[in-house]
């Protein structure tokens, strides 16, 4: 682990760092329990500081947005608002992950994660499907970045909350757990270095496992 | 035991739904002190909400935690925005430092707004002037050096210590009161 971070503790919830200065703050405090600590007590502070800032009201159009962002809408609908976006999700799926996956996509879960559309389209990436484990497994697929830049993991018929753990060369993380709509669940997590296997948990068992190869 | 922070760590849209019904006005708040445009500091807010709540992993906390890394999300993304993009944007950010956002409703919370005056009065001076210019002067550690004439690591040294004496009295404050 790289030394401790010092005073830029204080000045990341402010705002003021670089964008490097700022990747190696949340690259250290993933693993570094003490300047988390340090780090949640400062934005504490930068909250208070935002106490004496102007409330306008949000238009509520903002509110609209983020409902959309985070509630699956029904395949009618998406066709209707976005056919474009529709259709390079399924043409994605279809070239090169496979009919049965192109099946998912219709079910609308993956075409409504539009952070993950824009970032796939605008990448290489590998797919690889995840190993079964125990006696009740999930089916799923990671697909992930050729760089190592983000994974996006895929379940199918989840069967309750799925906990994804991350091994890279540093140690474990973990990504939390899956986004869960209906049949599906997903989960899009950028690293900040190449993830090497997943281990998904359902209920503190392993259900699905994989190996990542660049 | 708390529904929010649990349905946000979760990662059911009711998590997310909930925290914005709260705190909506300080994130727009908040965004809109670094950008001075409606459309797209709601961006900003969009954004850092979204990016946060599909990663809820990097949270651990209670409520008022997830307010305060809620916020700082806020912050950081709007100034991500302005870093990002060049002079137009550089621009932009010196409109901002000089415009007040031209409809202010209200302050966020009156008592919270005058507890944190108190403290702020009581820093040193000179970290207190680093700290407003940076937070509320939307202003770089690098640019304030170069401003007051003073060694970078000088001006973050006073921004940092500014930072955990105002959380130590902060949190005396909220201790003594009956």
């Amino acid at each position: 682990m790289t030394e401790h971070l010092g005073e830029d503790a204080e000045l990341y919830p402010l705002g003021i760092l670089d964008d490097e200065a700022v990747r190696k703050v949340e690259r250290h405090i993933a693993l570094c329990s003490a300047c988390a600590e340090r780090v949640a007590q400062a934005q504490s502070v930068a909250a208070s500081l935002a106490a004496a800032l102007p409330a306008p009201a949000p238009s509520p159009a903002l509110g609209r947005r983020l409902r959309d962002s985070i509630r699956p809408r029904p395949p009618a609908g998406i066709l209707r608002a976005s056919a474009f976006r529709f259709a390079v999700a399924a043409v994605i799926a279809l070239a090169l992950i496979g009919l049965s996956w192109q099946t998912l996509v219709l079910r609308g879960r993956l075409a409504t994660e539009d952070l993950a559309l824009v970032t796939m389209v605008h990448s290489h990436f590998n797919h690889v499907s995840m190993a079964p484990e125990s006696a009740n497994p999930v089916a799923a697929k990671i697909l992930y970045a050729r760089d190592g830049a983000w994974i996006y993991i895929i379940a199918d018929k989840p069967g309750g909350p799925l906990h994804a753990i991350a091994k890279m060369a540093t140690g474990r993380v973990d990504l939390g757990v899956l986004a869960s709509a209906g049949e599906t669940a997903t989960l899009l997590f950028r690293p900040h270095e190449r993830i090497r296997s997943i281990i998904l948990r359902r209920a503190g068992t392993s259900v699905a496992s994989a190996t990542l190869a660049y | 035991m708390d529904d929010l922070v649990d349905d946000f760590i979760a990662r059911r849209p009711s998590g997310l739904e909930k925290a914005y019904e709260l705190w909506s006005r300080v994130f727009v708040g908040v965004a809109r002190h670094s950008v001075s445009d409606r459309a797209r500091a709601e961006d900003c807010v969009h954004d850092a909400l979204i990016r946060v709540w599909r990663a809820p992993n990097r949270f651990q906390g209670n409520r008022e935690m997830l307010k305060a890394y809620l916020i700082a999300s806020v912050r950081n993304e709007s100034f991500a925005m302005l870093r990002s993009q060049s002079r137009r944007d550089a621009r932009e950010l010196k409109a901002a430092r000089l415009t007040p956002v031209e409809t202010v409703d209200s302050i966020v919370d009156p008592v919270e707004a005058q507890r944190l005056q108190g403290a702020l009065a009581r820093l040193p001076e000179e970290q207190r002037k680093a700290l407003a210019l940076a937070y509320y002067g939307n202003k770089t550690h690098v640019e304030i050096a170069a401003e007051l004439g003073v060694p970078l690591g000088t001006i973050k040294s006073r921004i940092s210590m500014a930072m955990r004496k105002l959380q130590a009295d902060l949190a005396g404050i909220g201790g003594s009161s009956t």
